[in-house]
């Protein structure tokens, strides 16, 4: 029954939703406001339960002469909080130091090693052959010279820079409709979900049920 | 006059239209034919090659709010790994459901096989904050990120994982991912600790990653529910006593899904042309009505 209960819960936020369609209306308004309050409220349950209790305070109760060291991201968490007390709120700015750092760090060697250097080493190629037709590769590298020109602004683009960079806009325009049609798809698979909840899911259950 | 009033239609009956092409398929398949593309080839030919000694990281990124595209394609590479007695370590790394989701999807596939056993076969380490902290921290060691199992077990105690200490001891990862987080698996594990990285992500985030699937920084790509279907097709192939699980009413699978989206799309593709078609139409008229 208690399954029941919460398909029907379910089924009348995926409504109050889809309302939204026909018009805005509290029913829509009620269903956000819900949804991104139980968000919230799952996330910091799921931080609590998953990261801060068996990473932090398990381990600092269990065995703190050998877990010491975690006091300090313990204190730098803390000092977060320093900013809703006025006199005090700068030394909040050192925790977010050390937090904008470590990601910092982790995201250039990230971005370069991880991004920059393998996409520039798959883009040298033989302008000839490719994985479908022999003129894939002549196409991917005329498409990211192109584009590059694109974006390239210390030079005025007029005459062959011009008619390069226009020919960019072309390739991106090619990019962007193919992510707009995935982005269809992914949308309209969403909704197929739902109709599968509210017309199978929901139907079977209740049947069962009566 | 028609023209326009073709022009100017209620948006709302194009949502109607919408919803009886997405509900009418639910009821009734239709079984629209699935060809699987290479991406989706190239990771089925992957977990081909491994076997009982191998251990597959499987990463749920993903929420909720993405599982109509995800859970199918999780459901299938779980079911492939446990097929061929691939042992399974998995984790969450996505905040809003991603523990959830792992939980569900890893219970349901391994009360298949109940010959599989919990800790064993597989494990369920749950959900771990900081995702790109926790992914290069996984790099030197799993139990410094996961001390303790979902269920709240030691990892020391627990058998499999006294064979995992980091990447090193993992054969592949597959990433079910709603986000970025498919990308940093490439960008970030595959590039610093060398480790096979394969993706299933959801269709907004699939052309992004054809650039790594491009680059060989991960060897193959599930993209949206159609990535799923593939997979599911190749499976029910290649395992045809799967084929049933598939087939069963009620279930929702996404070679059942795609029948929907093959319609929707149909009928989002004769709205475009017919717009476009009256659009051109009226502007031909009004430019000879135009005097001189």
């Amino acid at each position: 029954m208690g399954q029941v209960l919460g398909l029907w819960i379910g089924a009348f936020l995926t409504l109050c939703v889809f309302s939204f369609l026909y018009r805005d209306n509290p029913f829509f308004r009620f269903a956000e406001s819900l949804f991104a309050g139980i968000s919230l409220g799952y996330y910091i349950g799921t931080v609590s339960a998953n990261t801060l209790a068996p990473n932090l305070f398990r381990p600092l109760f269990r065995d703190f002469p050998n877990q010491a060291h975690l006091l300090i991201p313990l204190l730098l968490g803390l000092n977060l909080y320093c900013r809703f007390i006025p006199r005090i709120a700068w030394m909040a700015r050192i925790s977010l130091a050390v937090y904008i750092a470590y990601f910092v760090g982790i995201n250039m060697v990230q971005k370069l090693q991880g991004e920059v250097v393998p996409q520039i080493g798959a883009t040298i190629l033989s302008p000839w052959g490719g994985a479908f037709t022999p003129l894939d590769n002549l196409i991917l590298i005329t498409g990211v010279v192109c584009v590059m020109v694109y974006f390239y602004f210390s030079i005025e683009h007029k005459g062959p820079v011009g008619a390069v960079s226009r020919l960019g806009i072309w390739f991106l325009m090619v990019g962007f409709g193919a992510a707009f049609g995935y982005t269809v798809m992914g949308r309209v698979s969403l909704l197929i979900g739902r109709m599968n909840y509210l017309f199978i899911d929901v139907v079977r259950a209740t049947r069962q049920i009566l | 006059m028609k023209l326009e009033r073709l022009v100017r239609l209620d948006r709302r009956i194009i949502y109607l239209l919408i919803a009886v092409g997405t509900l009418l398929p639910i009821l009734w398949r239709i079984g629209f034919p699935v060809s699987p593309t290479p991406p989706v080839q190239a990771l089925f030919a992957r977990l081909e090659t491994l076997g009982p000694g191998d251990i597959v990281l499987a990463s749920f990124d993903y929420g909720p709010t993405t599982a109509p595209e995800i859970t199918p394609m999780a459901r299938a590479v779980l079911r492939h790994c446990f097929e061929r007695r691939i042992r399974v370590v998995a984790i969450a790394l996505f905040p809003l459901g991603g523990v959830t989701m792992g939980g569900e999807v890893l219970g349901e596939m391994a009360a298949e096989y109940p010959a599989l056993r919990d800790g064993e076969d597989y494990v369920y380490l749950g959900y771990k904050d900081g995702t790109q902290a926790a992914m290069k921290l996984m790099g030197a060691s799993f139990a410094s990120v996961f001390p303790f199992s979902n269920a709240g077990v030691p990892v020391e105690e627990i058998p499999l994982m006294q064979q995992v200490r980091n990447y090193a001891d993992i054969d592949l990862v597959v990433s079910f991912s709603t986000n970025v987080i498919g990308e940093w698996w490439a960008n970030l594990v595959n590039a610093q600790f060398g480790v096979p990285v394969a993706v299933g992500t959801t269709a907004v985030w699939a052309p992004k990653h054809f650039a790594f699937l491009d680059s060989g920084q991960i060897l193959g790509l599930l993209g949206g529910l159609k990535g799923a279907s593939e997979y599911e097709h190749l499976l029910v192939a290649a395992y045809p006593r799967l084929e049933p699980l598939y087939e069963r009413a009620g279930v929702y699978t996404a070679m059942k899904g795609m029948d929907a989206q093959t319609v929707d799309h149909a009928i989002i593709m004769l709205f475009i042309l017919i717009g476009n078609a009256a659009h051109f139409w009226m502007r031909r008229r009004e430019s000879a009505r135009r005097p001189g």
